[in-house]
C-alpha cells in the first residue's frame, strides 16, 4: 500500500505516542499505590514522640501510639532494652545516610540504633538504589525502660528492577522519541531516494527518446536512398532490415516507459483490440484465428495502454507464426480477469528453459538463422509491458502440442 | 528555391529541419515531376507562403522554433492548401493530436519513396479538407452537454448546475473520455498550470463534480479514481447535433 509522506509521518508520530500514552497509563495502574510517596518521619517528629511517650502515662501511652501510627509508619512499644547495634551503612545512598545521622542525632544521648530493612533486592543490590526508598527500623530506649521502635513502611513506587515508575516512563518515551525520530529521517531519506530515482529513470526514458529519434532521422535518409539499390532482392532486404531496426527501437523506447510507469493509460475494450491485429494478419493469408468463448469477454474492459497492448498481442502472434506455424487465439473473461492464450503448432518449448525465454536476447534457436529474424526481444517486452500494466504472462503447453502464451489482465472496476 | 519549368504541377513544400531527408525527399517529388519549395522552419515557410501558394505542405512534427502541430494548427486555419505529416513518433497519440489539428494525413518516419508519391498523390487528388466546424455537444450516458454554451442538462431537460470549476473539470474529461487523467494533466488541461502536489483542490473539485453527476444521472458512476491518483470518465461520449 503506497500513503503519501504526510500520511505516513503523521503515522509514525501519532503511533509513537499513543504507544508512550498506553505504556505510561498501564503502568501508573498497574502499581497500585503509585501515588503514595516515602513517608518518612521527620527527626524532630520522633523526638517529639520520644519526649511524650516519656511523659505520658502508661494509660496514655497506647493512646499516643494508636494516634501516631499511620499507613506510612508503625509504631509500638516493647518492655525491657531492645536497642542493639547501628550497623555500618554499606551501599545506601547519601540521602539515606543522612537520614540515619539526623535520627541519631535527636536522640538526646539515650540509646538507639536504626536499622534498615529489608536488605535491598533486584538492582539494589548492585547499589543502584539511588531514588529507591528504603525501610527504616528506628529503636531508642526511653527513661521508661521500654524501648520505642518505629518501622518506617516501604510504598511499591518502584517497578520490579528497583526503578522508579516514573523514571521509566520518561526514558521510554524518550527513546521511542528517538525510535521516531529516525524512523521520520528515514522515511525523509527514502521519499529523496524515491525522487532522485525516478528522475534518474526519467532522464533514462529522455536519452533513449533522444536516440530513438536521432537514428529514426537517420534511418528516414536511409530508408529514401534504399530505393536506388538496382538489385530488387537486395533492396528488399535493406528495406526489412531499416524495418527490424526501428521496431527494436520502438520495444526499448516502450519496455523502458513501461517499467517506469510512464505509458498513458485508456480504457480499452480488450477484444477488439485482439480481433485488429488477427484481422490484420488474416488479410495477407497468415494462418491466424480468433475465438471468444462467452460474449462477455467481447466487451470487457481493462485499463491499459493500447500501443502497449497492440505490442504485446503481435510480439505473441508473429512468434507464433514464425516458430509454430500457426496462431490459434482465445479470449476468456472470468470476471476479475482476461485471459488471452496464444497456441501454436512448432514444436513448443521445453519446461525448463520457460523461465529463461522470458529474458532479454534470449532465442531458443541455437541457429539464429536470420530467416526467423529477432533479436531476442519480443517476449521480454511482452513481459515488462503486460507487468506493467498489472497482469502476468506465462507459458504451457497448447492440448495441440504447440506453445501456449497466456496473458491474463485485470478488468477495470469503476470505483 | 521553386522549381519553374513545371508550371502546370502541384507545387509541394516541404517543412523539415533535417537538411539531407529535405533533399531526398525533394528529389523523389522532382523525380514525379512537381514543383517543390524547401523550407527549414517556420520563419522560411512563412516567407515561402508569402510568395507563393502550395497545394500541399510536407510538415515534420518535430522542429526547432514553432514546431509542427503549431505550424499545421496556422495553416490550416488560414490556407487552402492539404497537409501530409512527417512524424517521427509511431504513437497513435501523435497522430490523433495531429489530425485533430488540421493535418490531413500521416507518414511516420522512416518511409519509403513510393509510400511518400502514393500519399501525396492521394492528398493532392482529394483536395484540402473541408472540415465543417468541430461540433462541440455532446451526449454522456443520460446527460447532454454543450461545450460552448456551457449547459449540462439531464434526461429531463433540466440543466445542472455546476460552478465555472467543475464545468471546466467536466469538458477536460468529456475532450478526453476513457483516458486515464492525473492530477497534473488535469491542473494543465484546465489551469494551464501543473499543480503543487500537496494541492488538493483538483481532488475537491473532482469529487463535488462527480457528487452533482451522480445525482444527474442515478446509477452507473461517470468517473471512476484509478491507482496512483488518476480519474477517468467511463462513460463513452457521443458527438450529438
Amino acid at each position: 500500500m503506497r500513503l503519501r509522506p504526510a500520511i505516513r509521518i503523521g503515522l509514525v508520530i501519532v503511533s509513537t505516542m499513543t504507544i508512550v500514552w498506553i505504556a505510561t497509563v498501564a503502568l501508573f495502574y498497574s502499581s497500585t499505590s503509585a501515588s503514595a510517596r516515602n513517608n518518612r518521619p521527620l527527626p524532630a517528629e520522633v523526638a517529639a514522640l520520644v519526649a511524650l511517650l516519656e511523659q505520658a502515662s502508661p494509660a496514655e501511652r497506647s493512646l499516643v501510639l494508636r494516634a501516631v501510627t499511620s499507613r506510612s509508619m508503625t509504631v509500638r512499644l516493647e518492655p525491657g532494652n531492645q536497642v542493639g547495634e547501628t550497623p555500618k551503612l554499606q551501599r545506601v545512598p547519601r540521602m539515606t545516610e543522612r537520614a540515619v545521622e539526623q535520627y541519631l542525632a535527636v536522640m538526646g544521648g539515650r540509646p538507639s540504633s536504626v536499622t534498615l530493612r529489608p536488605e535491598p533486592t533486584g538492582l539494589g543490590k548492585l547499589g543502584l538504589t539511588f531514588s529507591t526508598p528504603i525501610d527504616l527500623e528506628l529503636r531508642v530506649r526511653l527513661a521508661s525502660g521500654d524501648t520505642l521502635i518505629i518501622d518506617t513502611l516501604r510504598y511499591p513506587v518502584t517497578n520490579l528492577l528497583g526503578l522508579p515508575v516514573g523514571f521509566v516512563a520518561g526514558l521510554t518515551g524518550a527513546v521511542l522519541g528517538l525510535v521516531a525520530l529516525f524512523a521520520l529521517k528515514r522515511q525523509v531519506a527514502f521519499n529523496e531516494l524515491q525522487v532522485r530515482l525516478s528522475q534518474l529513470v526519467r532522464a533514462r526514458i529522455a536519452m533513449i527518446g533522444g536516440i530513438s529519434h536521432d537514428v529514426r532521422t537517420f534511418l528516414t535518409r536511409l530508408r529514401l536512398r534504399v530505393d536506388r539499390i538496382p538489385d530488387s532482392q537486395e533492396r528488399d532486404r535493406a528495406i526489412a532490415d531499416i524495418a527490424d531496426m526501428i521496431r527494436l527501437l520502438d520495444d526499448a523506447l516502450l519496455a523502458s516507459r513501461s517499467g517506469a510507469g510512464d505509458l498513458a493509460e485508456e480504457l480499452i475494450e480488450f477484444a477488439q483490440v485482439v480481433q485488429a491485429e488477427v484481422d490484420d494478419r488474416y488479410r495477407v493469408g497468415k494462418a491466424v484465428d480468433l475465438r471468444i468463448t462467452d460474449a462477455a469477454a467481447r466487451t470487457t474492459a481493462i485499463l491499459g495502454n493500447r500501443l502497449a497492448l497492440r505490442r504485446v498481442i503481435s510480439n505473441l502472434v508473429d512468434n507464433a507464426l514464425i516458430y509454430g506455424k500457426a496462431a490459434h487465439l482465445s479470449i476468456d473473461s472470468d470476471g476479475q480477469s482476461v485471459t488471452l492464450l496464444v497456441d501454436d503448432e512448432g514444436p513448443g518449448i521445453p519446461r525448463d528453459q520457460r523461465e529463461q525465454i522470458m529474458e532479454p536476447f534470449v532465442r531458443l534457436e541455437d541457429s539464429r538463422n536470420r530467416r526467423t529474424g529477432g533479436a531476442g526481444l519480443g517476449l521480454a517486452v511482452a513481459r515488462s509491458l503486460v507487468e506493467a500494466q498489472d497482469g502476468t504472462i506465462s507459458i504451457a503447453d497448447a492440448p495441440s502440442g504447440g506453445a501456449r502464451l497466456a496473458v491474463r489482465l485485470p478488468l477495470f472496476v469503476a470505483r | 528555391m521553386i522549381d519553374a519549368h513545371a508550371a502546370t504541377a502541384a507545387t509541394i513544400l516541404i517543412v523539415e529541419d533535417d537538411a539531407v531527408i529535405r533533399q531526398l525527399v525533394g528529389e523523389v517529388l522532382r523525380n514525379e515531376g512537381f514543383s517543390v519549395a524547401e523550407a527549414e522552419g517556420a520563419t522560411q515557410m512563412n516567407a515561402i507562403l508569402a510568395r507563393t501558394q502550395p497545394q500541399l505542405v510536407i510538415l515534420d512534427v518535430m522542429l526547432p522554433g514553432e514546431d509542427g502541430l503549431s505550424i499545421c494548427r496556422r495553416l490550416h486555419a488560414h490556407e487552402r492548401c492539404s497537409i501530409l505529416m512527417l512524424s517521427a513518433k509511431a504513437e497513435e497519440i501523435d497522430r490523433v493530436a495531429g489530425l485533430e489539428t488540421g493535418a490531413d494525413d500521416y507518414l511516420v518516419k522512416p518511409f519509403g519513396p513510393r509510400e511518400l508519391i502514393a500519399r501525396v498523390r492521394a492528398l493532392l487528388r482529394r483536395g484540402p479538407r473541408i472540415q465543417a466546424p468541430p461540433t462541440r455537444r455532446f451526449s454522456v450516458a443520460t446527460l447532454k452537454v454543450d461545450l460552448d454554451a456551457r449547459l449540462v442538462v439531464d434526461q429531463q431537460n433540466a440543466p445542472v448546475a455546476l460552478t465555472s470549476a467543475e464545468f471546466d473539470l467536466f469538458a477536460c474529461f468529456i475532450e478526453r473520455p476513457r483516458r486515464v487523467l492525473t492530477r497534473d494533466q488535469i491542473g494543465k488541461f484546465t489551469r494551464g498550470r501543473v499543480p503543487d502536489p500537496l494541492d488538493r483542490s483538483i481532488d475537491m473539485i473532482v469529487s463535488r463534480l462527480r457528487r452533482k453527476l451522480d445525482r444527474a444521472n442515478p446509477g452507473a458512476s461517470l468517473i471512476s479514481t484509478v491507482r496512483n491518483g488518476g480519474y477517468l470518465l467511463t462513460a463513452l461520449v457521443t458527438p450529438t447535433s
